[in-house]
């Protein structure tokens, strides 16, 4: 059963991403990053991180592919792009990724993750939140600042320069 | 008066009706009837009882009065009638329904006109029913350059999506929910955040300009709500401790949070306005600018599906509003117990006592809240139905700094008064209370 979802969760991820790249309709390229990114998050359910896996869906399909969306709606693509595609440039990208994959896949077949099995039982985020909150607590500060300041700086951009009259 | 069929007659009409019962019984009994039998002769039954269940005993079995309610029950607890019927998409739609009908006649009444009227005999109350005849038998017209697989899809993930929304709420104790996420709040922020990119995407396939507007305006508004939406139900789940609605709702059984965090409720209410667009906040669907905004190509029954995903996404906010601030399903118990000697003892009518095996069907917590949550739901609706009586429209500056300049700041308040509240250990987990 899992390994059903997840060969079609790599084929949709994998398929997906690759539609990214070859669609020459820009919007529908960036629908593919959106099941691409949603693939990603399907593998976050599998290996038991749902919390993960959430964000994953509300802020990358549901916040950063509504960006790129955006941007893409309004930019015209044929005022900025000129095709420079050929047979000879098309067969050397498709060879540098196949010698780029067959590296990796040399590598993580020759360590030990291949037949790496646990029975642990996944890590709540419970547990993780309380590390934050206990023994990580600088990086916790840290980020909370970076964000509190992210928001300030929104809510600077979001006031009325002519103010009320 | 309009006549829609200048030659009606009513005899004519029950001769047909009269003449298609006649024939579905002759059919029934001539091909259905033993055509069942033939299948069920060649599937393995299984022994009940020691028993074999041939078809004649299972239909025996199905006319039995005795039987219907175990059949009854069984089917309740399956997967299907909790996402079809009772937690999910039946009760919405039923909701949702009443909502549009209600909404067109409060408007005209607050508004001093009439609402509708004429469709049904008292008060238009099949007016629905007929704008959905309409709906459905309308041609659908696509324009002409528009991009056609996302502009068939947009409709039906809308309504998908609106669905997913309410498949999330509990409703009843005991379970009465589709799916008993238990990051429930997480999922349905990961939902909400469909919207916009549905909404842009349908605006973008229509090619016409009011639309993009629209869509524009739309997307703005709902990014840039979400913020304010997410953080001020954080006070919440921090109080509460947990992301769970089940278990939020059963936090909540002495007092609801509204009590003590009206500062997050005000704001989450504000931000279900914009979420929804609807008035003050219906810029993408201003209808004196730019027609119907985002809605302006739709036609027929692709209308109708935004329609119906646009109030079950109303329902689904409200319930949300109950779940979150006004303690879901408790409430004081108004139904009464069920009498416990129609289970022991049987219906006695006259000479005859008629014990029915099953009862009760429903147990007394369950409908109970029930009541209550679809009470306070509905009185949540109402609220959001009421501004689009009172309220002009409001321009998107002022919509943008609203959001983004002082709904983030009160959240933030919130947020402030709920840790206060937590570390002062009054309420949280450990609390005094």
């Amino acid at each position: 059963m899992a390994d059903g979802i997840f060969l079609a969760l790599a084929v949709l991820t994998i398929g997906s991403a690759i539609a990214a790249l070859e669609m020459r309709s820009l919007i529908y390229g960036s629908i593919a990053l959106m099941g691409s990114l949603g693939g990603v998050a399907g593998f976050f359910f599998l290996l038991d991180a749902p919390f993960v896996a959430l964000f994953q869906l509300a802020v990358y399909v549901g916040s950063i592919a509504v960006l790129i969306l955006f941007t893409v709606m309004l930019v015209r693509r044929e005022l900025i792009f000129r095709k420079v595609e050929d047979k000879r440039r098309r067969m050397a990208g498709i060879g540098l990724l196949l010698v780029f994959m067959v590296a990796v896949g040399a590598v993580v077949v020759s360590s030990g993750i291949h037949d790496m099995s646990t029975d642990s039982p996944p890590v709540d985020y419970r547990d993780i939140g309380a590390d934050f909150l206990i023994y990580y607590w600088p990086a916790l500060v840290v980020m909370a600042l970076i964000l509190s300041g992210a928001v300030t700086g929104a809510l600077v951009l979001a006031r009325r320069e002519d103010g009320p009259d | 008066m309009s006549v829609i069929a200048p030659n009606f007659r009513l005899s004519g009409f029950i001769r047909s009706i009269l003449d298609n019962v006649f024939w579905i019984i002759v059919l029934v009994t001539l091909a259905g009837i033993p055509a069942i039998q033939i299948v069920l002769f060649y599937i393995e039954m299984p022994v009940i009882d020691g028993e074999l269940l041939t078809p004649f005993l299972a239909l025996t079995w199905l006319a039995d009065p005795s039987r219907v309610l175990p059949i009854v029950k069984a089917l309740m607890a399956t997967d299907l009638f909790r996402i079809a019927v009772f937690p999910g998409f039946g009760l919405a739609a039923l909701l949702a329904a009443g909502t549009i009908f209600v909404e067109r006649k409060m408007l005209a009444k607050l508004q001093l006109r009439v609402g509708p009227f004429y469709c049904g005999k008292f008060e238009g109350i099949l007016q629905l029913a007929g704008d959905g005849l309409k709906l459905i038998s309308k041609e659908i017209i696509i324009p002409a350059k528009a991009d056609k697989p996302i502009f068939w899809l947009a409709p039906v993930a809308f309504v998908g999506t609106a669905a997913a929304f309410v498949s999330l709420i509990p409703v009843a104790p005991g379970g009465w929910v589709v799916a008993d996420v238990e990051l429930g709040i997480l999922a349905v922020f990961a939902v909400i955040g469909f919207f916009p990119i549905i909404t842009i995407l349908s605006a973008w396939s229509a090619n016409s300009k009011f639309p993009f507007i629209g869509g524009i305006r739309a997307l703005h508004q709902m990014i840039s709500f979400e913020i304010p939406l997410i953080l001020s139900l954080l006070g919440v789940v921090m109080l509460a401790g947990t992301l769970n609605l089940t278990g939020i709702v059963e936090s909540q059984d002495s007092f609801p949070w509204i009590v003590f965090l009206p500062v997050g409720a005000v704001v989450f209410f504000i931000c279900i306005l914009a979420e929804l667009e609807r008035i003050p906040f219906d810029l993408p669907e201003a209808e004196s600018e730019i027609v119907a905004g985002w809605l302006t190509e739709f036609s027929g029954m692709m209308y109708g599906l935004v329609q119906l995903g646009t109030y079950l996404k109303l329902y689904a906010f409200a319930a949300i509003f109950t779940v979150m601030f006004l303690a879901g399903w408790h409430g004081p118990m108004i139904v009464p117990p069920f009498p416990a000697e129609i289970i022991t003892d049987g219906i006695q009518l006259g000479p005859v006592t008629a014990t029915i095996p099953g009862l009760p069907l429903f147990d007394q917590e369950m409908l109970n809240g029930t009541i209550w949550f679809i009470i306070k739901t509905v009185a949540v609706i109402f609220f959001i139905l009421l501004p689009r009586g009172v309220f002009p429209r409001i321009r998107i500056d002022m919509l943008l700094s609203l959001g983004w300049y002082k709904l983030i700041g009160l959240s933030f308040i919130n947020i402030f008064i709920a840790l206060g509240l937590l570390y002062a250990g009054v309420l949280g987990p450990g609390g005094m209370i």
